[in-house]
């Protein structure tokens, strides 16, 4: 099958100055070995026609979106969303073939997470390439998560990431973290 | 006396763009501009000063439908002008690749008509998502189809949506026994469903001919045995891949081609006097409204010896293998013989490849300021991108996708249609708009200058 148990799509535009995180955090991940049921890919615009209408919920069990999100933070933080917390159209196939969104179509089949962080600046449509410092520096902090709501312990990287935290602070060098 | 009725946005393709139709007391149009509306990037003015092994991926970046057309042209642009010749088992990777992704664009753009059409024998206009039979089964193998492309694409380009494994000067791995042998099992599988799909479609597509009318929006609307017949030429640059050299391919030559501005070919400034809230979706743009395609445009018009071009499936057909079929049924009918083709080629260009052979050219020069271009046969059509290369940094770069080709065709190809068939016939070229957009600004001796942002 193109799509295996897990899947975590990197959405947005590197055109477009932090547009470009999902990219960016998967551009990221590919240094780390990931078990054979996980697949990490760089959706760019494409998510929806290209991943999120072909998956087979018999096969893929669990869909992260990796995506910036204004929900009003201070740029970096990062959050995680639930289908039901998105706005209608934010992942609305660009055909239009169809007012229900796709995610809409799996998401009782299909556990999905949005991981969505604050952006500092969004280009569109003018282009600019490069996160901001802000953006650039919640990738770490974003693995981390994403590998915990995939179930995979990386040790070594968790510490790793653990260890950026600044000294006598709850807060990590990006930014607080904000589960909802 | 004439009426102005406006749909927008238009559905059922990628990006944004609008039907400005002037339409006469039976509501058949006399001019049709159909333009995109979405607003004009300047990827090409980003590109210049970037290495040659950036711009690719930034050309990949401008569409989410087509990043691998504009990857492969934007390469084989870069390498045209620094006059590197790839090995030929990364032209086989290559090939592989964009017939993967053409393949999964024709599954792709039936969904996309198939709510236009009818199931042959009934009143039953399609809808791709029932759960009922006989639409199901099809559905289902729409999905396969797309599925096999994209897992072929994943093999060959490293990634099933920006691939990552083409370089200047070739590929940057070979794959295996294993994945050659899988790619194969794939293409066979997928041969038997292309021929299976080619073969329903085209029966859906003949009972439309067919009819005598159909329904939009609840409208009983006659339906012209010359829908969508425009008289304009073809260009296609290679039945299947495309090309980067004139020698290799006479039919693209960068002196004939010419760009001119869309106030010069779109209508001015006009007031909506027909409106029609049925349409579907949401009805048609309300009566008094100020439209003005002219400035309202984002692309120029592309001419090719002084006139608009079609390209896509029918014209690689018309170019390459005598298909003479005219109207939108015509396009829609090619685009399905493509599917078989897809596989054919696709088995031979496996048969060629030796995965052991070397992907990556021996000597990669850094360019000197020649100028090259390469053109690559996107599932929509001709996808044209020039560039100038010196000293490993990119000095000029343009591309020239395949629905800025279009618009005008299509707009042409308007005439004598009921309004309400104006998206069939756009449909038809499967459009994709958001990349359609860019100006390119010609002197006054048709040499290419900068590109220049429309104000």
């Amino acid at each position: 099958m193109l799509y295996p148990e897990i899947v975590v799509a990197g959405c947005g535009n590197p055109l477009f100055a932090d547009d470009g995180f999902g990219p960016a955090v998967i551009d990221e991940m590919e240094k780390l070995s990931l078990p054979d049921n996980v697949l990490i890919v760089d959706a760019g615009l494409g998510g929806p026609h290209f991943i999120f209408t072909l998956l087979d919920p018999e096969v893929t069990k669990k869909l992260v979106i990796v995506d910036i999100a204004d929900y009003g933070a201070e740029p970096g933080s990062i959050t995680k969303l639930r289908v039901e917390d998105l706005p209608p159209g934010s992942y609305r196939d660009a055909h239009s073939w169809d007012l229900a969104e796709p995610l809409q179509r799996i998401k009782d089949r299909i556990e999905i997470t949005v991981i969505g962080c604050q952006p500092a600046r969004v280009t569109s449509p003018e282009f600019e390439i490069g996160l901001s410092d802000e953006v650039q520096k919640a990738i770490p902090k974003t693995i981390r998560v994403i590998l915990e709501t995939i179930g995979v312990d990386y040790g070594t990287t968790i510490k790793c990431i653990q260890e950026e935290r600044q000294p006598g602070t709850a807060k990590t060098s990006c930014g607080s973290l904000k589960i909802s | 006396m004439s009426k102005v009725v406006e749909i927008s946005p238009t559905t059922r393709h990628e990006g944004h763009s609008k039907l400005v139709l002037k339409v006469n007391d039976q509501g058949i149009i006399e001019t049709g501009n159909w333009c995109s509306i979405t607003p004009v990037r300047g990827v090409e003015k980003l590109a210049v000063g970037k290495t040659p092994e950036q711009v690719p991926k930034i050309a990949s970046r401008v569409c989410g439908i087509c990043p691998i057309a504009h990857n492969l042209a934007a390469t084989e642009a870069m390498e045209a002008s620094i006059k590197c010749e790839i090995p030929k088992d990364a032209k086989m990777l290559r090939h592989i690749l964009q017939l993967a992704n053409r393949l999964h664009s024709i599954a792709l753009h039936d969904i996309l008509i198939l709510p236009d059409l009818y199931l042959p024998g009934t009143e039953i206009q399609i809808n791709p998502f029932t759960a009922e039979e006989p639409v199901r089964t099809v559905a289902k193998r729409i999905q396969r189809l797309r599925e096999i492309g994209q897992t072929i694409g994943q093999i060959a380009g490293g990634d099933c949506i920006h691939p990552r494994n083409t370089r200047v000067g070739g590929m940057y791995r070979n794959c295996s026994e294993t994945a050659k042998i899988k790619m194969y099992d794939l293409a066979k599988e997928g041969l038997v469903l292309a021929k299976a799909q080619m073969d329903l479609m085209i029966a859906i597509l003949r009972n439309y001919q067919a009819r005598e009318s159909v329904s939009v929006g609840g409208m009983k609307v006659a339906l012209p045995k010359t829908l969508g017949y425009h008289n304009q030429g073809y260009l296609a640059t290679h039945a299947f891949y495309g090309s980067s050299s004139l020698d290799e391919c006479p039919s693209w030559d960068i002196d004939r081609f010419k760009e001119v501005r869309p106030w010069d070919w779109y209508m001015g400034e006009m007031e909506i006097s027909l409106e029609e809230p049925k349409y579907p979706v949401g009805g048609t743009t309300k009566l008094g409204t100020k439209v003005n395609p002219q400035m309202e445009a984002c692309t120029g018009i592309p001419m090719y010896d002084g006139q608009p071009v079609e390209v896509g499936p029918r014209a690689r057909l018309v170019t390459y293998k005598h298909f003479d079929e005219k109207g939108t049924q015509g396009q829609n009918v090619a685009r399905e013989m493509e599917y078989q083709d897809c596989f054919y080629e696709m088995i031979d260009c496996l048969d060629a490849l030796n995965t052991t052979g070397k992907v990556v050219a021996d000597y990669i020069p850094d360019g000197d300021g020649s100028l090259g271009w390469a053109s690559n046969e996107a599932p929509r059509g001709t996808d044209v991108h020039i560039a100038r290369v010196k000293d490993w940094k990119v000095q000029y770069y343009s591309m020239l996708v395949p629905t800025t080709w279009n618009f005008a065709t299509c707009s042409a190809a308007l005439k004598g249609a009921p309004w309400q068939l104006a998206e069939v016939i756009m449909r038809g070229y499967d459009p994709c708009v958001s990349c359609a957009t860019h100006m390119i600004v010609v002197d006054e001796d048709n040499k290419l200058v900068a590109q220049k942002l429309i104000q």
